[in-house]
């Protein structure tokens, strides 16, 4: 089944065509990775789907609902989630706070207003021993390192269980061990999970990607799987140049 | 339990002790001296009121006066109705004959008590929505309540013969509560004031606590992430605005008790900004330590002006430029900080006593292979 199907999409900032009629489907549980050179669209495109940016034209679609025109905490409501590429924490808040924020399941006043801000969960706990941040739960999020940044925001996004995640350049700063720790995690959360990726790092993208989409000057330049893409003229071209 | 919860707790339960058998005893019962003191008190709510908007939400309301005097008002208008027979005699001056039908419901003390919170709260959520929804923040919502101070007292100084104008509502009845005739000047009303401001801060830190107050904090500090977890920022902000009135409200009832009359200068921007002062000053991020501050604050500006008639205006303006530039965060920050070092000071030994203690076991299991 299509979890999100993207339809025509446009967007224009001052004369310059970010996106310019991008088309496509994910199925549900898939990984799709969206790879391109710098400036291609692809955190464009993630910022439409999410809601931070409004689209001049075309039509976005969760499980059958078009979501273009609805504010983004609505959105989050249906079922999307967001990791920003500069990792977005509340740096004022503890590692726990953060993700009891991020439980949103019940996002409501009411349901804010009658429950104590931190009750122990098994769920943050077992979030927290998955993401290795157990030891600095009560730690300032401001007081981590940049890897632990980023651990903590996939955190937050495990928590929030959103059923269609985004991701922009999640490993950006993270060791090698790390990376391949994220891919494990990205693969678990596959099936159960729609996830579309954007990521530079090659070898990461060859462990988790069901399909790729390569993006160029706010259009597809191609789709397929791994291998596929490599042997892509029109990918080559664009990525050195010719 | 979380253990920020349980310090504010305690810290809740000894003000408590203080405010209602410290204080008491240390003025010796006297009746004047806690009149005094309950104006404090009754300031204090105020203060902690503006802690909760602008401590945790971020959102600096300078109109917080206006909310203040609508409260004060309310009441003013229930004593003064009791007082006269019929008329009050300041709308005869001024050519009113007839009592305006905004006056005739406050003939009712559960209608005048409802109406000193429900009245600021509803303008204030007014407000709130329009801002919120347009997604103002920062500055701007600083600049938009104090606009609106300015224009509503001006409304209520214009307006004379509704609201008595530059003098406001002087002449007033005491209060008959349940039959209680209160006297202001007695150690019973005293403990009303003292009631009332334990009874806001313990909603104020139980909201603090909760999962609200916790996504307020997140909104303060990142309004946009906060929206994409599903958050309704807008409603959010708008309830504790209307929280934040209502309280400021009942210290207006409170305040005109104490005082005996209301008076336009209540909602005057001076007043307004003095609230902002003992907030800093006693540290936003904490309701109870915002209410301390208000306490110190007018405690030390009466112990000022005793003694330095001319100067004491330029001593505290020294005392308020130190606190800024010092200790930003106010008392409560410099407690905050005290604490966490002697806490990592405490752990920091507690592990090497930890390591210390491992150390023979890892020598066991070894000889053990």
């Amino acid at each position: 089944m299509e979890h999100l199907q993207v339809t025509d999409l446009h967007v224009e900032f001052g004369g310059l065509r970010a996106v310019d009629g991008l088309s496509f489907d994910v199925k549900q549980g898939e990984i799709l990775c969206l790879l391109g050179p710098n400036g291609a669209g692809k955190s464009t495109t993630l910022d439409l789907i999410c809601g931070k940016t409004q689209p001049t034209g075309g039509s976005i679609r969760v499980n059958g609902v078009e979501v273009s025109r609805l504010l983004e905490f609505r959105r989050a409501r249906l079922g999307i989630g967001r990791k920003f590429q500069v990792p977005s924490v509340y740096k004022e808040l503890t590692v726990v706070e953060n993700l009891s924020v991020a439980r949103s399941r019940r996002p409501g006043i009411w349901h804010a207003l009658t429950r104590l801000s931190l009750r122990p969960s098994k769920d943050v706990d077992n979030i927290l021993e998955l993401v290795g941040l157990t030891e600095k739960s009560q730690d300032l999020a401001g007081n981590l390192s940049h890897g632990e940044t980023q651990w903590l925001e996939i955190a937050m996004l495990l928590a929030q269980d959103s059923r269609l995640i985004l991701m922009d350049e999640p490993t950006a700063g993270m060791t090698i061990q790390e990376t391949q720790r994220t891919a494990e995690i990205f693969r678990s959360l596959s099936g159960s999970h729609t996830l579309i990726v954007v990521e530079h790092d090659m070898s990461f993208v060859r462990n988790v990607a069901d399909r790729i989409i390569v993006m160029n000057r706010g259009t597809k330049l191609a789709e397929g799987s791994i291998a596929e893409i490599e042997t892509n003229e029109d990918v080559k071209t664009a990525y050195l140049g010719h | 339990m979380n253990s920020r919860f349980y310090y504010d707790l305690i810290a809740l339960a000894v003000f408590c002790a203080v405010i209602f058998l410290g204080v008491p005893a240390l003025m010796s019962y006297d009746g004047f001296e806690l009149n005094t003191f309950a104006r404090y008190l009754s300031l204090a709510i105020v203060s902690m009121a503006l802690a909760l908007s602008w401590g945790t939400a971020g959102l600096l309301n300078l109109g917080q006066a206006a909310t203040f005097g609508m409260g004060a008002y309310a009441m003013a208008m229930h004593l003064k109705l009791k007082v006269s027979d019929g008329l009050p005699d300041f709308m005869g001056w001024n050519n009113v004959e007839k009592l305006p039908l905004v006056w005739v419901p406050f003939e009712s003390l559960s209608f005048t008590l409802l109406a000193g919170l429900l009245v600021p709260a509803a303008v204030g959520g007014l407000i709130a929505i329009f801002m919120f929804r347009a997604r103002i923040a920062g500055v701007f919502v600083a600049v938009i309540t104090l606009a609106f101070l300015v224009a509503f007292q001006l409304l209520v100084i214009e307006q004379q013969g509704f609201t008595g104008g530059q003098n406001g509502l002087t002449g007033l009845a005491p209060l008959t509560l349940a039959g209680w005739t209160v006297d202001t000047y007695s150690v019973s009303f005293y403990y009303l004031v003292a009631g009332c401001l334990t009874v806001a801060l313990a909603l104020g830190v139980y909201i603090s606590h909760s999962k609200f107050g916790l996504i307020l904090r997140a909104i303060r500090e990142d309004a946009d992430r906060t929206r994409f977890f599903g958050y309704n920022v807008a409603t959010y902000q708008t309830v504790i605005f209307c929280v934040s009135a209502a309280l400021a409200g009942w210290a207006g009832m409170l305040y005109t008790l104490v005082l005996e009359f209301a008076s336009p200068t209540y909602m005057g921007v001076s007043f307004s900004l003095a609230i902002v002062i003992w907030c800093a000053v006693g540290g936003r991020e904490s309701v109870l330590a915002a209410a301390v501050g208000a306490i110190i604050v007018n405690l030390l500006e009466g112990r000022l002006s005793d003694v330095f008639v001319e100067g004491w205006h330029m001593l505290l303006g020294i005392v308020f430029v130190l606190v800024v530039m010092f200790m930003p965060r106010g008392i409560y920050g410099v407690i905050v900080d005290v604490v966490r070092r002697l806490n990592e000071a405490r752990r920091g030994g507690r592990q090497d006593s930890a390591e210390d203690a491992l150390l023979p076991a890892t020598i066991q299991t070894n000889r053990e292979r």
